[in-house]
């Protein structure tokens, strides 16, 4: 083989860089780019944050405005889609988004309103949570669902106590 | 006579305990006085080669730090691994560097990140922590939190040689023919290579801390994926197949050919970065180009197949998370033949050139003696005439139902490390085309991935680079209590001090090169070798003075 070969190989297949970004790039089906977060579908479950490896997704649990705030930034996440493989009510898609450099931090927010434990009142989980769960449960376990861990704790005892004959 | 049968036989009255783990690993237990003859013995009649130390602050569990020696018996199908239980306050074991050179790197590391003092050691200088770390702060020891950033202290001073006729050459940490931040101080006489300091660990990430720390084991995946650049799937695959092990978790078989296409998708671009890289070194960038242009097609092949054109995010402890569709088998083949046709094309071409063939031969030599004796891995192996490969020799996802062929050279030079590579490449496209004939039907993902604690895994995987090998013990709450990983490039680079001795200084970019040294997977741990001169203290000021040697 001659060594003219090389420039006729290189001759046959000609330029292949393209002008990017003056020109598209095509990413195939099922690519792995931005997440996006529906916030009507939302219910603050927190599962995305807990799988996330790198902490991109964040819980944030502001008491004072009473609301649970769930922080993405864009600049710590790996684009993984474990977030959207493991939403319980799929507000979370895979997009095919890629041009991400931005200049400073980019955060998206999702902001949900506490449920408030009807005995104490204290703050425990979102409200759409509390209703979504609700919706999974038979109507027996659903009796105490808007209390907080420790009342429904607290109040399950006593019933058991009370049914028993106990005398308190 | 099984092969637990005969371990123990040979080593008879030495082995106080043994147990079988996954994939009929053994792991024995001796007495840390009793060290040296066992690994002589298992070297010599055993034909045990050398892979790694895995130390283990297992104070936790039983009381004591564990230090773990690895060696693979290859015509045994098996590895088996030798652990000393060494006292919790103050650990010392005798070095076993006397016996196999490998060890010199592993036995420096368990002193630098756990504490465990090596007696005898020929060259006790530090590895992985940089000079100014403070002493008996050992980041691996549990009572070390992960966030620690300790003071360092950066009065320390740098040695370099000086004799009369020996010249110090650095080489790195940034250089235009090296790709990644390692220092090689290159010694030479003329233009005569005479010796090769090598000073590495500049990326060590602590990513084995951050996976013991906070990770949880299907977080780990993702992280391991990231240790190397090129050959990320391997690192991804081998975790899991050892938390796998550990557990006794039955992966599906559609999800074990999954992983062995992938892995064989990366060795294809892998080797022909490679064969680029070398052409670039030897100043024929237009077979630079050429490799590149061929191995893109490869690259998009990875990004339809996984969503990503590197860091597939594929493996979850239990299986794949995602499937291969019909329509893209299609497309894999078509892919191939095509990449085939290019490769044949550009590898006739390639070795048709004198200039490029006569750089290659006979140079940067590493006998096989010397090969067995460092456990050099994969194509650095293979073409100083030892036949290892994982695949072959630890079968593991879907080899054992493919066949190929394992290139084997013994030239010992560059050339012989470059047909290797050369020939893989086509062994590489028949396999993925085997698996993609034989691709079963069923789930990807194992139902019930529970992970046990307290259990031991060890697994390997053949990288591009060669042997990688992970052990983990699980711990408590969806956490590994010990995560250890040692890629290929840990065990070759030791070797280079053999392959570059009296190479001409023009040669040495090329035989560093010539082991495909992937930096970063191996700084998460370092090799030395002075030979002739006296040594002086140049300080910081003289540095910065411009001092020359």
């Amino acid at each position: 083989m001659s060594r003219l070969s090389w420039v006729k190989t290189a001759l046959e297949v000609g330029v292949v860089t393209k002008k990017y970004p003056y020109e598209d790039v095509e990413v195939p089906e099922g690519f792995r780019g931005l997440p996006e977060f529906d916030a009507v579908k939302c219910i603050g479950c927190t599962s995305c944050a807990n799988v996330c490896t790198p902490d991109a997704i964040r819980v944030v649990e502001d008491v004072g405005s009473g609301v649970r705030r769930l922080e993405y930034r864009v600049g710590k996440c790996i684009f993984c889609g474990r977030c959207a493989e493991v939403c319980p009510v799929s507000a979370i898609t895979i997009s095919k988004e890629f041009e991400l450099a931005y200049k400073g931090e980019v955060v998206h927010v999702i902001e949900l309103r506490y449920a408030r434990c009807s005995v104490c009142g204290k703050p425990f989980t979102t409200s759409k949570h509390l209703t979504h769960v609700e919706g999974k449960l038979s109507e027996v376990i659903r009796e105490n669902v808007d209390l907080c861990p420790d009342c429904k704790r607290r109040v399950s005892i006593n019933s058991i106590i009370q049914s028993a004959g106990a005398v308190r | 006579m099984d092969v637990v049968g005969r371990i123990l036989k040979i080593l008879e009255g030495k082995v106080s305990n043994y147990k079988v783990i996954n994939s009929g690993n053994v792991i024995i237990d001796v007495r840390a006085e009793d060290l040296v003859d066992v690994v002589r013995i298992i070297t010599e009649e055993l034909g045990g080669i050398y892979s790694v130390i895995v130390g283990n602050d297992a104070r936790r569990v039983d009381g004591t730090f564990h230090n773990i020696y690895v060696f693979s018996l290859d015509s045994l199908k098996t590895y088996l691994l030798v652990r000393v239980r060494l006292s919790p306050e103050e650990p010392s074991v005798q070095s076993i560097t006397s016996v196999v050179k490998g060890a010199n790197w592993g036995e420096r590391e368990v002193r630098d990140l756990l504490g465990i003092n090596v007696l005898n050691h020929p060259d006790p200088r530090r590895l992985v922590l940089p000079d100014g770390w403070p002493d008996n702060v050992n980041p691996l020891r549990k009572e070390f939190n992960y966030q620690t950033r300790p003071q360092l202290n950066c009065s320390t001073q740098y040695t370099p040689i000086r004799s009369e006729d020996v010249v110090a050459l650095p080489y790195g940490p940034y250089h235009p023919l090296l790709h990644e931040p390692e220092y090689f101080e290159l010694h030479i006489k003329g233009e005569t290579v005479v010796g090769v300091e090598y000073r590495g660990f500049h990326v060590h990430r602590g990513i084995e801390k951050l996976g013991e720390s906070r990770l949880t084991y299907n977080q780990i995946p993702f992280v391991a994926e990231r240790i190397c650049g090129i050959c990320g799937f391997v690192h991804n695959v081998c975790y899991c197949q050892a938390i796998e092990g550990a557990s006794g978790i039955e992966v599906p078989e559609r999800a074990l050919y999954i992983r062995s296409l992938i892995l064989e998708i990366e060795r294809l671009h892998s080797h022909l970065l490679w064969l680029g890289v070398a052409c670039h070194i030897l100043g024929f960038d237009t077979g630079f180009m050429h490799a590149w242009r061929i191995r893109e097609p490869i690259m998009n092949l990875a990004e339809a197949l996984t969503g990503n054109r590197k860091n597939y995010g594929l493996n979850l402890v239990g299986g794949v998370r995602r499937d291969v569709s019909k329509d893209s088998v299609g497309k894999v083949i078509k892919i191939l033949k095509n990449v085939r046709d290019e490769y044949s094309r550009f590898i006739k071409g390639l070795t048709a050139l004198k200039e490029v063939v006569k750089r290659l031969e006979g140079s940067g030599i590493l006998p096989k003696a010397e090969a067995v004796s460092y456990g050099v891995v994969g194509p650095v192996a293979r073409a100083s005439g030892l036949k290892r490969d994982v695949r072959v020799d630890h079968p593991y996802a879907a080899y054992k139902d493919v066949s190929f062929k394992v290139p084997t050279y013994s030239g010992c030079d560059n050339m012989s490390r470059l047909m290797v590579r050369v020939e893989e490449v086509y062994e590489s496209m028949s396999i993925i085309e085997q698996l993609l004939d034989r691709l079963p039907g069923g789930p990807i993902l194992a139902e019930n991935a529970e992970v046990p604690e307290y259990r031991e895994g060890f697994s390997s995987v053949e990288a591009p680079r060669g042997e990688d090998v992970h052990y983990v013990l699980t711990g408590k709450y969806s956490k590994v209590y010990r995560w250890k990983v040692r890629a290929p490039t840990y065990n070759n680079i030791p070797a280079l001090n053999v392959m570059l001795h009296e190479c001409p200084l023009s040669d040495a970019p090329l035989t560093i090169a010539s082991i495909d040294p992937c930096f970063s997977c191996t700084d998460r741990l370092i090799v030395v070798d002075v030979r002739s001169g006296k040594r002086f203290k140049v300080g910081l000021k003289a540095l910065a003075k411009g001092w020359r040697p």
